[in-house]
């Protein structure tokens, strides 16, 4: 690793602040179990001059309850989120990604804000700087996209422009199903946005020096049920190869809402309306499940390699609103 | 299982020797040894998979801060890799992407990686071939003048001048004339996995005098930092000293290219360096698996019995090989033991790659050769119904039986029949009860469907090679093994410990041996396959019963009988059978005396050893996961020396390039860059603690002609099985063929649609 100065800030805005005085030189660090592996292998054209510690930040790291939801501090460990009573109460999908989430070690210093930012795992983006040299791409810059034409296996089926890596954040897809926000600070002050438009093609939206700071889940429907599902190839560690969240809603029988989304085929959380639309109206049983998870991902345009993540996602979807039916 | 009784340490779980100091980190691992005005080196890479170097400056490198050395292929010595000898330290010419370009050494490794970024390199892109069809396509590019058409010779000298180069025995045109059934196929084994030992390679070298080298390195075989690499450098003196090593799995027995850096770069600094591998290194410069395919045909009866064998065995070894050819005699031999036929014609060829070399994994040539040449004889016997646990007992050698082995000569052999461990194994797993037929699951549950198979495979290897040790006996009681024997996570050091101590009554804790170092014990091969067991422990045991034997005769005359009727127990010696008269070693040997005795191990092939693998899988249709659920382990160790350590040596068949290259395990290459796409643990798919199927070894102890405990070894063995065994146990699960590795999801879902809808 290469030398940088280190920062503790105290607030959110002083991190705002250094970020944005150090143009662009630095970077963040919280739990740092993504941003310590992209600085060993020098991944990135650009090194930072600065790493600022935002786990110094007061009074990020909790969650609270607010009327039937919950506001979780970016701060907040996966570890803690996993066995936190109200979100295994409440939000039993993202007690369900968060537990999903790599190896036990790594939940333990992992946060959720970080979860939600961390960079892509694509494997052309990742390639370690001290093998023969770092891979530029769209996303960094300049070049192509190695995976359009190349190995492509893990990379998105649909949404992907100029770069094709899939949302990597398994929390993300939970938390866009229960339809959370997430609040941001930069310089211009606070701002807050859906989680699924905290992602785009080329990375997360957030602008130069802005922090992510807190979670809002709103309180859930009553009659609402919800869970996630991921698929890897190993159990433990493993990004999600395809991962489901799913919110739904039923009244007197009938689906009234349901809220579908997709990781590990897109940019971010893949919002499936073919599905949720199928599925409105319809009593959620063996016969209605069968069809409305066959209707996934019709749009997709899949890449050389990818096409079988389709297969699994309809699986995956079919399988998780089984279980909520029962 | 059968435990033995008679000993007072064979068979028995005892601690091990150095467990204590393993599990609390007081053991010296390459990576915490430092020497007084130490270097570190590093390595500049190629970016490009083919090219040639136009022009390279290190000027700025050589200025920067705390540099004290660069080399190129402009100035590095003139040493040389390869079967054959070709393959300059650093040449002209990259041949994969990550290939050397240059090393530095610095004050710091922080400094070292800095002035890699100030070397200035100007690259000729070329061609680059990826696979065995590209390399040897027609019009090509050569990865080397010297080998046209990318074949590498497959003759070397390495097991002699006979080193085997094919099977061809018999007729193999009156053997197909025989078969009621020719079968014609052309199966991969190409995924070329990484063993991928915890320790990254890492050695130090040391130039004590301009002749004179001394070498540090994590080595599961440490004399083959002398004796391997003398030759190579022009004949320095080397001495090679073991530290305690994370693992291994074949591919540290030794480190040839860290070797030459560090010994190059010390050579031109006058100054100590290390240079320890990064795990981005270990992943994607050091040692994958031989590609392999066969590609021929099978001649049998109905009834099983193997009338012909003939084909290609086409070998990719990468960018250059050290130890293509020797996998290959070895694995040839291999396939003898596992298939019984009197006509042959296997003809291998070596084919070099636009990726990182391929060395020494477990398995060595066999389980790359029946991995791709099993599946077919499977399908074979699939279209007459034969079931497959009987098809590979009949097939396994049987005493009498002969074969080729790697040196070339014919050897019969005088082990075992192990169809009594076959069937054993059989029974645990329950194979009679689970087996439905050929591509018909075991059960059903929905989408989730369970599959079973069976893969064998045995090595005469527990004989291979030279052993000497020397025993010292202590005044006190104690005895000291003098044997160049490494402790790379099997736990042979302890096991020899055992040996010693029963064959001297002692008790364990006055037995220890000196650390591996070639200037402190005599020759030793290594822990290469399964050698420890009968070929090192026949050594230290001989140079036990031989200091025993001078110590009874020194004991004698005192007695007032003669030395063979002496026996000796915690360092008292008295008359067999009697507690009148007895002395003490230390009265015997005196205060400031030692008495040593010299044990010796030659080469014998004649006692193959064997292990089968019977696997279940459950096979997710919807999702294409395949999920390992059950293994059983079925072999004869002759008889136990450690119970914990065999037990652990079989487990390995998951991890390290074993089983599991059947299911996740698998070195992806990007075809367009020929970048090694999946250098990290998470996208190089390890099996982890987590999702450890049910697993049960079946362990007879029938002993063996091989020394005074009957007892061969088998750690080696238990990955080569698994991969065809899964293969077959994933297509009876799915009810469709499948022949290639490794079964990812998008494999088997592709396979379940081509199928039509799963019945």
């Amino acid at each position: 690793m290469r030398y940088f100065s280190h920062q503790n800030v105290a607030t959110a805005s002083d991190g705002v602040k250094s970020a944005i005085e150090c143009e662009g030189k630095s970077c963040f660090i919280a739990g740092g179990t993504d941003l310590l592996g992209i600085l060993k292998d020098d991944l990135l054209p650009s090194y930072p001059e600065k790493v600022i510690n935002i786990k110094t930040i007061e009074g990020l790291g909790n969650v609270e309850g607010r009327e039937g939801g919950a506001r979780i501090g970016a701060l907040a460990k996966l570890s803690a989120l996993e066995r936190d009573p109200t979100i295994i109460e409440l939000f039993p999908a993202l007690a369900e990604s968060a537990a999903s989430v790599a190896t036990p070690e790594i939940r333990n210093a992992a946060t959720l804000g970080g979860n939600l930012c961390q960079d892509t795992r694509c494997w052309y983006y990742r390639y370690p700087h001290h093998m023969g040299g770092r891979m530029d791409c769209p996303r960094k810059g300049s070049g192509p996209c190695h995976a359009v034409l190349g190995d492509n296996r893990y990379h998105s089926v649909i949404g992907g422009k100029r770069c094709f890596a899939p949302c990597p954040s398994d929390t993300a897809i939970a938390l866009a199903a229960l339809g959370a926000t997430v609040e941001v600070i930069g310089a211009d002050g606070e701002r807050s946005l859906p989680v699924e438009d905290l992602y785009s093609p080329m990375g997360n939206t957030l602008r130069g020096g802005e922090i992510l700071t807190n979670v809002d889940i709103p309180a859930q429907p009553k009659g609402s049920v919800q869970g996630f599902k991921k698929f890897t190839v190993r159990k433990p560690i493993d990004f999600a190869i395809v991962s489901v969240g799913a919110r739904i809603t039923a009244l007197e029988g009938k689906v009234s809402e349901a809220r579908i989304f997709i990781g590990g085929v897109a940019p971010g959380p893949y919002r499936d309306e073919g599905v949720e639309n199928y599925l409105r109206r319809k009593p959620l049983d063996s016969q209605s499940i069968a069809t409305a998870s066959k209707k996934a991902l019709l749009k997709a345009k899949p890449l050389s390699m990818n096409a079988y993540k389709i297969d699994i996602a309809r699986s995956l979807i079919a399988e998780l609103l089984e279980e909520l039916t029962r | 299982m059968e435990r033995t009784k008679e000993f007072r340490h064979i068979g028995k779980a005892t601690p091990r020797k150095e467990g204590r100091q393993i599990v609390t980190g007081a053991v010296k691992y390459i990576d915490d040894l430092t020497l007084p005005g130490m270097l570190y080196g590093k390595v500049l890479r190629s970016p490009h998979a083919h090219a040639l170097i136009n022009k390279i400056d290190t000027t700025k490198a050589e200025r920067a801060a705390g540099v004290k050395a660069v080399l190129t292929h402009e100035n590095a010595p003139d040493w040389k890799f390869g079967i054959p000898r070709v393959v300059a330290l650093l040449d002209k010419k990259v041949r994969y992407a990550g290939d050397a370009v240059a090393i530095v050494a610095a004050e710091s490794e922080e400094l070292a990686l800095a002035a890699l970024e100030l070397i200035e390199v100007e690259y000729e892109p070329l061609k680059a071939v990826y696979d065995i069809d590209e390399a040897t396509a027609e019009g090509a590019p050569d990865l080397y003048e010297e080998f046209p058409g990318n074949l590498l010779p497959t003759q070397s000298i390495a097991f002699g001048p006979n080193t085997l180069k094919e099977v061809v025995l018999g007729d193999v045109e009156r053997g197909f004339a025989e078969a009621d059934l020719i079968y014609e196929a052309n199966t991969s084994y190409d995924n070329i996995p990484n063993p991928l030992p915890i320790e990254p390679p890492g050695v130090i070298a040391r130039w004590d005098s301009p002749n004179e080298l001394t070498v540090w390195s994590a080595s599961q075989s440490v004399s083959w930092h002398r004796f391997m690499m003398m030759g190579k450098m022009g004949f320095p003196e080397i001495r090679s000293i073991g530290t305690q090593c994370g693992g291994s799995f074949g591919s540290k027995n030794h480190s040839p290219q860290p070797f030459f850096y560090a010994a190059a770069l010390a050579k031109a600094t006058g100054a100590p360096v290390k240079m320890l591998y990064s795990k981005e290194e270990h992943f994607g410069a050091f040692v994958l698996r031989l590609g392999s395919r066969f590609t021929g045909k099978i001649g049998l009866k109905r009834d099983g019995t193997v009338t012909a064998i003939e084909g290609e065995w086409l070998v990719d070894t990468g960018a250059f090989s050290d130890q293509a050819q020797t996998q290959i005699a070895v694995g040839l031999g291999e396939l003898q033991l596992v298939i019984r036929c009197q006509n042959w014609r296997v003809i291998p060829k070596v084919i070099c790659t636009n990726r990182a070399p391929s060395g020494i994994v477990r398995g060595f040539g066999g389980q790359e050769l029946e991995s791709s040449i099993l599946p077919v004889f499977m399908e074979a016997i699939s279209k007459e119904g034969l079931d497959p646990v009987d098809f590979l007992k009949n097939n396994f050698v049987k005493p009498g039986e002969g074969y080729l082995w790697r040196e070339g000569n014919w050897w019969v052999c005088r082990g075992q029949d192990y169809a009594k461990a076959v069937e054993e194994g059989a029974k645990a797993f329950g194979w009679d009860e689970k087996w439905k037929g050929w591509l018909t699951p075991s059960s059903t549950d929905g989408h989730k469907r369970r599959g079973i198979g069976v893969g064998v495979h045995g090595n005469a290897d527990v004989g291979e090679d030279e052993s000497e040790a020397y025993v010292r006996l202590t005044p006190d009681g104690g005895a000291v093994i003098h044997a160049n024997v490494a402790e790379s996570g099997m736990g042979q050091r302890s096991s020899l410990i055992k040996m010693v101590a029963e064959t001297l009554n002692l008790p364990l804790e006055k037995v220890t041996m000196t650390e591996p170092d070639t200037m402190v014990a005599p020759f030793e091969f290594g822990l290469t396959g399964s050698r420890g067991t009968w070929a090192v422990g026949t050594a230290v045991i001989t140079a036990a019963e031989d200091a025993l034997k001078k110590l009874h005769e020194l004991a004698a005359p005192r007695l007032g009988v003669k030395a063979e009727e002496l026996e000796s127990e915690n360092g008292i010696i008295r008359v067999k059978g009697s507690d009148a008269a007895q002395i003490s070693w230390r009265k015997v040997i005196g205060v400031f005396h030692t008495v040593t005795g010299h044990g010796f191990f030659e080469p014998d092939f004649s006692m193959p050893n064997f292990m089968m693998l019977f696997v279940e899988v459950e096979v997710d249709t919807g999702t294409g996961q395949v999920t390992l659920e059950r293994v059983v382990a079925a072999t004869d160790a002759g008889r136990i020396i450690d119970p914990p350590s065999l037990d652990g040596q079989i487990y390995g068949a998951l991890g390290a390039a074993g089983l599991d290259t059947a299911i996740f395990e698998e070195t992806v290459i990007d075809k367009r860059t020929g970048r090694n796409l999946n250098m990290n643990m998470i996208d190089y798919k390890w099996r982890t603690f987590e999702e450890l199927p049910v697993f049960d070894n079946v362990i007879l102890e029938n002993p063996l002609p091989s020394h005074r405990f009957g007892a061969i070894g088998i750690g080696e063995i238990s990955t080569s099985p698994g991969p065809a065994a899964v293969l077959m146990a994933v297509s009876n699960a799915i009810g469709t063929r499948l022949s290639s590795y490794p079964l990812a999801p998008e494999k088997i879902l592709a396979a379940v649609k081509s199928a039509g809808e799963v019945k």
